[in-house]
């Protein structure tokens, strides 16, 4: 706030910074790693895919670790799990908390005990639930403040859970590449739909978004042909969806990718989500208290 | 009881006294103001209106920034004083967000001196000690809610006793700035905002503000 120069404050239309400069980033980091590890963990629990679900637990870790790094006094964390009645951030620790607990005991017995097949399945359900959550809770978190425009909508939550399972599947085929064929192809064809709904979702959230207010108008207008272009045509258009639909497209008519191919189109991918994240959090902007003009 | 403002505009001569009383009250870090003096302008030449706005804190009735405080830090009393527990804030920035009114600030820099490179003044020395702000936490404005809770106690009125009454209510000038209890009918307050039809700021952000402005 310093940096803004007395007679511009609320007289302006002004970027939200708090979630996005210094330790904001993190939170940017937190909510694309909460996307990824809870779509990667649906998907290695529907491939069955041990070394997914434990790359998926990692990740949340990591998240939890760049939550952390977010907060002023980390230490005083424990108290976010008072109030999850009304906050998404609340709801959100709870949610990481649950998953990396449940899925601790998952991975144990599915390494080690490996018969207990029921207590297996029903923690993979429950486990898989709080990975949704996780995922999903980072778009209500955002989508909740009314006071942003551009982040008030409904679709947002959508759109990050279906970034975070293109990312989580880009993981998956990554983990997967050199294993069984078929499942490979599978796992190809999801990611195609998947990959295509997400344009389509970014693209209604776009259109959407400019005919609810001037300051969502405006937003979009610094995301398309603005100060944030080249984060959102590089990153979330190039990365995040043309590359790999490009290559998807390829090796579907090619009957198959080089891997060469397959790690560009998963590194693309993952680095879209990321630019997503950071291009949706960076577009945040105040409507101004007074009329400057 | 809620305690709210009413905000005469016209009175407003935009000379920040209420920032400054705030600031000395509270013992304020630089760059931390609770009320800001914002000023714009509409129209076009030769038809151009100056606008200016004493804002803080609208105290709302319904806050977006205690619901989504994932603590509990951020509070809101019997009274409607919303305020934050400094031992309960992490830091996670949710209220700022939130708050459509933009009337949070994080502080962050304790070493921040209003004299860079020289000794503290005898003021920031004292606040130290009287005011000790918590860095790395959220700040608000809080109507001086000791002020009030000191009044009350000593059997005084806030908003008729001065000892009672925000400093920046008692140290307008043009006596802008008018403080009393909304859900009171016969209240002074009440009857200005009845008699000069007095309007939130902003209505369309449905938090039911309490403080009310005055054209």
């Amino acid at each position: 706030m310093s940096q803004i120069k007395p007679y511009d404050f609320m007289v302006k239309y002004q970027q939200q910074k708090d979630w996005i400069d210094g330790r904001g980033n993190f939170i940017a980091f937190a909510f694309f790693l909460g996307g990824i590890s809870g779509g990667l963990y649906l998907a290695a629990a529907y491939f069955d895919s041990l070394l997914g679900m434990f790359v998926a637990w990692l990740l949340s870790l990591l998240m939890g670790v760049s939550y952390m790094a977010h907060l002023s006094h980390p230490f005083r964390s424990w108290r976010m799990f008072m109030k999850p009645g009304t906050s998404w951030i609340a709801r959100g620790f709870i949610f990481i908390m649950l998953f990396i607990g449940l899925t601790t005991i998952q991975l144990i017995l599915s390494q080690w005990v490996p018969e207990a097949t029921g207590a297996i399945t029903v923690l993979k359900v429950l486990a898989g639930i709080f990975a949704f959550a996780q995922s999903i809770y980072t778009g209500f978190a955002v989508s909740y403040v009314s006071a942003i425009k551009v982040w008030n909508s409904a679709i947002v939550p959508i759109l990050f859970v279906t970034c975070g399972l293109s990312g989580g599947l880009a993981i998956l085929l990554a983990i997967t590449m050199g294993g069984d064929h078929a499942q490979l192809v599978m796992l190809e064809n999801v990611i195609r739909v998947v990959l295509i709904a997400l344009a389509i979702i970014i693209g209604v959230y776009l259109w959407n978004t400019t005919y609810s207010s001037t300051a969502a108008s405006d937003a979009v207008k610094r995301l398309i042909g603005g100060s944030l272009a080249l984060l959102f045509w590089i990153g979330v258009f190039l990365f995040g969806i043309a590359i790999p639909i490009i290559i998807s497209i390829t090796s579907y008519f090619a009957g198959e990718a080089s891997s060469g191919l397959l790690i560009t189109a998963i590194v693309s991918e993952i680095i879209g989500g990321l630019a997503l994240r950071f291009a949706i959090l960076k577009a945040g902007m105040y409507t101004p208290l007074l009329p400057a003009e | 009881m809620r305690w709210g403002m009413a905000i005469e505009l016209k009175r407003c001569v935009g000379c920040y006294e209420c920032v400054l009383a705030c600031k000395a009250e509270h013992f304020l870090p630089p760059d931390i103001f609770w009320n800001r003096v914002l000023i714009g302008e509409t129209g076009k030449y030769p038809t151009v209106t100056k606008l200016i706005y004493n804002v803080r804190c609208n105290q709302c009735a319904d806050p977006a920034c205690v619901k989504v405080c994932p603590t509990g830090a951020t509070q809101q009393r019997e009274d409607g004083i919303v305020w934050v527990d400094e031992d309960k804030c992490v830091g996670c920035r949710y209220c700022m967000i939130a708050c459509p009114y933009q009337m949070r600030m994080m502080y962050e820099d304790e070493n921040a001196q209003y004299f860079p490179g020289q000794e503290l003044t005898e003021h920031e020395k004292i606040g130290k000690e009287l005011y000790p702000h918590q860095p790395g936490v959220v700040q608000k404005c809080v109507f001086c809610k000791e002020r009030i809770d000191a009044g009350i106690e000593a059997g005084l009125t806030p908003g008729v006793d001065r000892e009672a009454t925000p400093a920046c209510v008692i140290s307008c000038p043009t006596k802008a700035i008018h403080f009393g209890d909304l859900d009171d009918p016969n209240s002074e307050i009440n009857r200005i905002i009845k008699e000069k039809h007095g309007h939130p700021f902003h209505p369309e952000f449905d938090t039911d503000p309490s403080i009310y402005y005055i054209d």
